[in-house]
């Protein structure tokens, strides 16, 4: 009972991290219909970022985030703007899925030139201290890096749901084309929307880089779990991402500790064929659709 | 009454198919037109010519004699022209209030622009009672009736001195169509310019001043609603292309003005 409890601990925790990276890569779905493949890339980077702060000016992992957060917001809307926007409608959802692999792919070559190809993790002095509650074990950086995906998840539902440019997002997400004829700007929204993806995954790479090792290559591995996050939650949801999130990290978790380490990865694949042959939209995909 | 609108040879089309070959049409203000047509004649190609979800190839599109032609649906709409799209047009998830103040996000990036905007939406609530009785409503739930009122109020709510509204009775049961063209005759009472494009060819030429018919992106016939009806050029013209028989049926939601 104590190590299935403890598993659930941990998974929770995990799966709070894993919020924060689907969370982006859900929100620019859901504004440019685009399945951003560089969701996972861009996490890894963002690792690479604030570990070389980390190691080269000793700022802590934590407190990279807001310098990497906006030049990844910039790269993002670089993005977008540049490589995305141009593309022609009728075709953009195929392409995007190219473009943003091409992207993927850029990145990965970019770190391995500077960095080379080593794994590496980021070790503040306290990746390895714990807290012990009632008997459970509760790493710091895993609680605090919950507790930061939390507030960067709390933070974004408030710009969607209670600021102007929030509005527009909803908006666009909704109905493009009305929101066009009111004076959205489309263009500006998926620019601002895929740079604001692009920063959670800041904030996620600081995080990611304290609990796993990870070397330019570790993307692909991250963006099949993302995807499967987006899928599971019902693609355009930001709550339906949340909840998955927290259900794939909890059953990694359980079938980690309770069965073989082996089959933790795997499950994760398992639950999201389960729930897709009994809900092919995915768990909040019918009642949220287009709710963002 | 000057001239508000005025479309000089426009040419326009998808991809490398062109739908409208050279039309031709003026809207003074304070005129209600309705732009009659069978399907594929190209009308709502001209309404989305005018509020900017499509290029003009040749020819141009003036307001108050200003070309429009190189500016986005945003700074036409900044300019007043409002467009009602004939599909949905509500935000499903979002709140009947929060739809209707969406209709004045031109306006709401200042204090004092958002004060404005809900000053507006309040009084809009008082002449359309079901935005207050909704307004915690999702849009979604609502009939597509209720919808096209909550739209139509949403236009308004930018005081447009263009309304262009594209078939807004389109798959709406006999009375939210009667509902639709009676607040269409009360905007028309107002003094609202509005250029209207209606598949119901008796009930929109009853609400408007003057209609126009257009056929295979040319306007062939412009005249008053009556001379229109009573056109057997208009019957040909309707029965020649695709038979739409709505001319020539008795509309029991028509009304004279």
């Amino acid at each position: 009972m104590h190590e299935t409890i403890q598993a659930i601990i941990l998974g929770l925790l995990t799966g709070g991290v894993y919020a924060l990276m689907a969370s982006g890569q859900t929100l620019i779905f859901g504004v440019l219909k685009v399945v951003n493949l560089a969701q996972g890339a861009l996490v890894i980077l963002a690792a690479y970022l604030s570990s070389s702060l980390f190691v080269s000016f000793g700022i802590d992992p934590f407190l990279t985030v807001p310098i990497v957060a906006p030049a990844l917001f910039l790269l993002g809307a670089a993005v977008q703007w540049c490589l995305l926007r141009p593309l022609h409608r009728s075709d953009a959802s195929q392409l995007s899925l190219l473009v943003t692999f091409a992207v993927a792919l850029g990145i990965e070559g970019v770190l391995t030139l500077v960095y080379k190809s080593d794994y590496r993790t980021i070790q503040p002095s306290y990746a390895n201290r714990s807290w012990t509650v009632a008997g459970y074990r509760i790493g710091e950086v895993r609680l605090a890096a919950c507790l930061l995906s939390l507030a960067v998840l709390g933070a974004l539902a408030l710009l969607l749901g209670r600021t102007r440019f929030g509005r527009a997002v909803r908006a666009t997400v909704q109905n493009p084309t009305a929101a066009r004829l009111l004076g959205v700007e489309g263009d500006r929204v998926a620019a601002l929307g895929y740079g604001l993806g692009a920063a959670t995954a800041a904030a996620a790479g600081a995080v990611y880089g304290m609990v796993y090792s990870f070397n330019p290559n570790s993307h692909y591995d991250l963006i099949s779990r993302l995807l499967s996050i987006v899928v599971l939650g019902g693609l355009g949801s930001l709550g339906g991402t949340v909840v998955a999130a927290l259900a794939m990290g909890v059953v990694s978790a359980l079938v980690g500790a309770l069965i073989s380490p082996v089959w933790s990865d795997f499950s994760f694949f398992v639950v999201l064929l389960a729930v897709l042959l009994v809900r092919p939209q995915g768990l909040f995909g019918a009642r949220l659709r287009g709710a963002l | 009454m000057p001239v508000l609108l005025e479309l000089r040879g426009v040419t326009a089309g998808y991809g490398a198919g062109e739908v409208l070959h050279g039309v031709d049409l003026t809207l003074d203000q304070g005129e209600v037109l309705c732009l009659i047509g069978p399907n594929g004649a190209g009308k709502s190609t001209v309404l989305r010519v005018v509020s900017g979800l499509l290029r003009t190839g040749r020819g141009r599109v003036l307001l108050r004699g200003e070309p429009l032609d190189r500016l986005s649906p945003r700074e036409r709409l900044l300019r007043g022209i409002v467009q009602v799209p004939q599909e949905r047009s509500l935000f499903p998830a979002m709140t009947v209030w929060d739809n209707l103040l969406m209709g004045g996000y031109l306006l709401d990036g200042t204090r004092s622009g958002r004060r404005e905007v809900r000053r507006r939406a309040d009084a809009l609530a008082e002449r359309f009672p079901l935005l207050a009785e909704r307004r915690r409503a999702s849009a979604g739930s609502l009939s597509g009736g209720e919808q096209k009122q909550v739209e139509l109020a949403r236009a308004l709510l930018l005081e447009p001195a263009l309304m262009l509204l594209d078939e807004p009775s389109i798959g709406l049961e006999p009375r939210a169509r009667r509902a639709v063209f009676d607040t269409v005759g009360a905007l028309a009472a107002d003094g609202r310019t509005i250029l209207l494009v209606e598949q119901n060819a008796r009930s929109g030429l009853a609400a408007a001043d003057r209609g126009a018919v257009l056929e295979s992106g040319r306007v062939r016939l412009t005249g008053s609603g009556a001379e229109l009806l009573a056109d057997p050029r208009v019957a040909r013209l309707y029965l020649g292309a695709g038979g739409e028989p709505q001319a020539q049926q008795p509309d029991p939601h028509s009304r004279e003005r």
